[in-house]
């Protein structure tokens, strides 16, 4: 494996009496696209100052290619910021803003200016070079941040929640254009957001975060497909959490009927907690349903119905369908069993990725 | 790491914190301990509080202060009230800003025009009959003069209250059914004693302290506890009793200070 | 048409009774005779005799040396002040040196006069030009701080982490993102310290001894003699000078203001 290029060993952060990091290992590799997805006061901001140098760790240690940076101060480091609200500077335009790290740097004037509209070409703010910060929409002003940040050449960018300010749609489409970016100058982006979907739609490789913890990290498919835990899994998209009991390997037993799954390595008849994800989710006949569910309510989300139910036990249901349904009506409800997904209570990280690997290698062991 | 630098540039103002700002007090407290020849002596506390001169004075100056904070008052509400209501209304309070950079003494000084025994009022007086009056080193004078000079600091405040208040309140007051006369009295009131305190604690202090204006207009008789520390240290020389006066005028002033201060009700006021 | 308002009344009454004092001096500078009553025709001669006046166009001079060195140098330790006030992170301290720094605004200026007498006359310096100038940068101070650290206090403090972040070192922070952002503040202290400087009277007074005088000092001892008109024509040149600062303060507080509305939009519009 090669080595990573932000390392975090054992990193804790607490202001007087109150912790906002326990105990944080986590690796960075070099050239991919990072997000810390977490709801506010979890903690992630807290792990990108503690990169960018803003902050020093109150215990444990962080390396940058392998050596230790707990103490090298901000402007040291080979590691530039986006802030949250843009901090560009309202008392210089947008060239004075984009070369302001070259010019400390000394150097020379037409270097300065080819890089800048290097930057600015990058972001799509080709010609601007001479506009006030006041004049510039929001959308513009994220784009002079980014330029700004890339044209001190860091090995690492890291943003903190950059596109929070922005609509829906620009939000959008920032998060291409800044997937794009990253993909072209091959360098290592950390990106912070509350935004689920954003993760998703962005990461090579999603942190979950709560409570200065990290609770789960994996591709974004892991992370939606297999949920750690009732955190991960309400905080990642929309899921139907039900109550079951694990009767044996591969059958679980829920809203009082048994069902064939895809999980094992658990003790019989222990109990779980059933993930099914309302998009998994079909409306069928009554007859070629695996349950029975009443319609209570529907709402039209442009390209697909939200639709809420319940089944005869009275567990409520999400479903995401492509066409209307009744109100009051029954229906089937029909999932396959690798969309049942498994949560045992109180399972770590660690038991978590032991468990998979012990079953997955009873697989390979039975499919020989 | 950035800490020690501005602590370097910042000496100056932390030596001007010590230099003018701590000791002088200190001094003004020590002096008044000490008598003519330098010598430590309770006997100006004595002084004050045993005889009925400085007593009756401090009296003067705190109700003739109560006087023109009530006058400026009165008319400073409605005139605040009015001008917040206006389209212009930073035009408007510029405008009630203007007076308070013309030099306090030239004001003064008009004045004097105004209400001497051949002087602009008076004739107008003889012109209708009335026939001259005594108004120059009168009571109704110094009243007239300081509370002219003090309206500007009562209205700034109220009006800033005012302008600040968010207007859906008084909408809302209506809305359910509040008068006009009602609305003002149970909710825009209310709401603007900030703005009332910030003006009585402007204009109450400085009235007491006043005394170029006594000297010009209310005539050479001390009636404020300004005159008075004026008198013992540039007219008597007694330092030890002026500062003693002085002494005095700060606890008023910290009790005026703490009577008015804003109250703040739960979290944001 | 529009009726006439009883509360337009109010307002115009009280206008009226806050300028006419001061048309009222300005308008008998101009009196051939020497009364503020009786005006006897215009005439120049009191700006003739204010400007033939020699002594007093020295006390004139003496003034705006005052104002401008005290300005100067109570905006120099002001913003380091402010600046000082900003950085400490500590509340508790925070809050005891802004209530330190503001003894001086809300004290009376006798106890203000009075207090630096006492000082002055204990460390031995002679009365006169050092201790007015003295004085007046020691009451100015605070006042360049309250204008300076609100400024501060809205300034994103992200733009010095993206100083930081960018190379910039601690000099280069200041010098480069801090003082360009907070520079319409310490302009309006500089203003704001110079007109208090020629305004004041009290404070002047006390420290002043026998030599030296400002034009505070010398109106109100020409007072104190009664009327002379040269006074008046001496106030209208005063006001002159106070329109033209009021005009240039809120040249620069409307300048500054605009930029941080300009930013309000926009920070809306982005929601």
């Amino acid at each position: 494996m090669t080595q990573p290029i932000i390392e975090f060993k054992n990193v804790a952060m607490q202001y007087g009496d109150t912790t906002v990091l326990k105990s944080i290992d986590l690796e960075i590799e070099q050239g991919k696209f990072y997000t810390l997805l977490g709801s506010s006061g979890s903690g992630k901001t807290t792990i990108l100052r503690l990169m960018a140098g803003f902050l020093t760790p109150t215990s444990g240690d962080i390396y940058f290619k392998g050596q230790r940076i707990n103490d090298v101060p901000p402007e040291k480091r080979q590691i530039n910021t986006v802030f949250q609200n843009y901090a560009l500077f309202p008392n210089m335009n947008v060239y004075e803003n984009v070369s302001f790290g070259m010019v400390l740097k000394g150097k020379k004037k037409s270097d300065i200016k080819a890089k800048v509209s290097e930057m600015l070409a990058l972001v799509k703010l080709s010609g601007y070079e001479d506009r006030e910060i006041s004049e510039l929409s929001g959308g513009q002003q994220q784009r002079v941040a980014i330029a700004r940040a890339l044209a001190n050449e860091p090995e690492v960018l890291v943003l903190d929640e950059p596109l929070s300010a922005l609509d829906y749609k620009l939000r959008k489409t920032m998060q291409y254009e800044l997937r794009d970016i990253q993909q072209r100058l091959g360098i290592t982006f950390v990106f912070v957001t509350h935004d689920q979907e954003e993760a998703l739609a962005m990461s090579d490789w999603i942190f979950v975060m709560n409570d200065g913890k990290i609770l789960q990290n994996g591709t974004p498919v892991d992370i939606y497909d297999e949920p750690i835990n009732h955190y991960v899994a309400e905080f990642i998209g929309e899921s139907n959490i039900i109550p079951g009991v694990m009767r044996q390997d591969y059958v679980v037993s829920f809203a009082g009927k048994e069902f064939e799954n895809v999980d094992a390595g658990m003790r019989p008849n222990e109990p779980v907690e059933v993930v099914l994800r309302p998009e998994d989710l079909d409306l069928v006949d009554v007859a070629d349903g695996k349950l029975t569910v009443t319609i209570d309510d529907e709402s039209f989300r442009g390209d697909y119905y939200e639709i809420t139910a319940h089944d005869d036990d009275q567990n409520p249901w999400q479903i995401q369908a492509t066409n209307s349904a009744t109100i009051g009506k029954r229906y089937g409800l029909y999932f396959d069993p690798e969309d049942i997904h498994i949560m045992r209570l109180n399972e770590s990280e660690e038991d978590f990725d032991a468990r998979l690997e012990q079953y997955e290698d009873e697989e390979d062991a039975d499919n020989e | 790491m950035s800490e020690k630098r501005t602590i370097n540039f910042s000496v100056p103002y932390y030596l001007w914190l010590v230099l003018f700002v701590i000791a002088p007090v200190i001094l003004l407290v020590f002096q008044s301990f000490t008598n003519l020849h330098g010598q430590f002596t309770l006997a100006n506390y004595k002084t004050y509080f045993g005889s009925g001169t400085y007593l009756r004075m401090t009296f003067n100056s705190v109700f003739f202060a109560l006087v023109v904070t009530l006058i400026t008052l009165v008319i400073s509400y409605p005139m605040a009230l009015i001008m917040s209501r206006l389209k212009h209304a930073q035009f408007w309070l510029m405008l009630v800003i203007l007076p308070t950079w013309v030099n306090l003494l030239l004001k003064a000084y008009a004045f004097i025009g105004l209400f001497a025994q051949k002087g602009t009022i008076n004739d107008f007086l003889t012109f209708i009959g009335v026939g001259p009056q005594q108004m120059m080193f009168t009571n109704g004078a110094f009243l007239t003069v300081a509370a002219y000079i003090e309206i500007p600091f009562m209205i700034m405040p109220i009006f800033n209250s005012l302008v600040e208040m968010d207007q859906s309140l008084v909408n809302a007051a209506r809305d359910l059914g509040a008068t006009k006369w009602q609305t003002l009295w149970r909710v825009i009131v209310p709401l603007s004693m900030n703005g009332v305190r910030a003006g009585v604690q402007a204009v109450f202090i400085p009235t007491l302290s006043l005394f170029m204006i006594t000297r010009l207009i209310g005539g050479n008789r001390v009636i404020t506890l300004g005159t008075a520390i004026e008198e013992h240290f540039m007219v008597t020389q007694n330092w030890g009793m002026g500062s003693t006066i002085g002494v005095v005028l700060i606890v008023a002033m910290a009790i005026t200070m703490y009577v008015t201060r804003d109250r703040k009700r739960g979290g944001k006021a | 048409m529009k009726k006439l308002k009883p509360s337009y009344l109010y307002l115009a009454f009280v206008f009226a009774l806050m300028y006419l004092p001061i048309f009222y001096l300005m308008f008998y500078s101009f009196n051939a005779g020497s009364y503020m009553n009786g005006f006897a025709g215009f005439s120049l001669k009191h700006y003739a005799t204010l400007f033939s006046d020699y002594r007093l166009m020295g006390i004139l001079a003496n003034t705006f040396i005052i104002a401008l060195l005290s300005g100067l140098f109570a905006t120099l330790i002001g913003t380091f002040g402010a600046l000082a006030i900003y950085r400490t992170r500590r509340i508790g301290l925070k809050n005891t040196l802004l209530s330190l720094n503001n003894i001086l605004i809300v004290s009376p200026d006798v106890i203000i006069g009075a207090s630096f007498l006492i000082l002055f006359t204990l460390i031995g310096l002679k009365l006169g030009f050092f201790s007015v100038l003295l004085a007046h940068i020691a009451f100015s101070i605070p006042i360049v701080v309250l204008m300076v650290l609100p400024r501060l206090n809205e300034m994103n403090p992200a733009l010095i982490d993206a100083a930081h972040d960018l190379g910039a070192t601690d000099f280069q922070v200041l010098s480069r993102v801090i003082l360009p952002y907070a520079w319409p503040g310490i302009l309006a202290g500089f203003f704001m310290a110079i007109t208090y400087s020629l305004d004041d009277f009290a404070v002047t007074f006390f420290v002043t001894g026998n030599g030296f005088s400002t034009l505070s000092i010398e109106i109100y001892s020409r007072a104190r003699q009664g009327i002379d008109l040269s006074v008046n024509a001496l106030s209208t040149l005063m006001f002159l000078v106070s329109l033209v600062l009021v005009g240039v303060y809120y040249y620069i507080s409307l300048r500054t203001n605009n930029g941080s509305k300009k930013k309000r939009q926009m920070r809306t519009a982005v929601r």
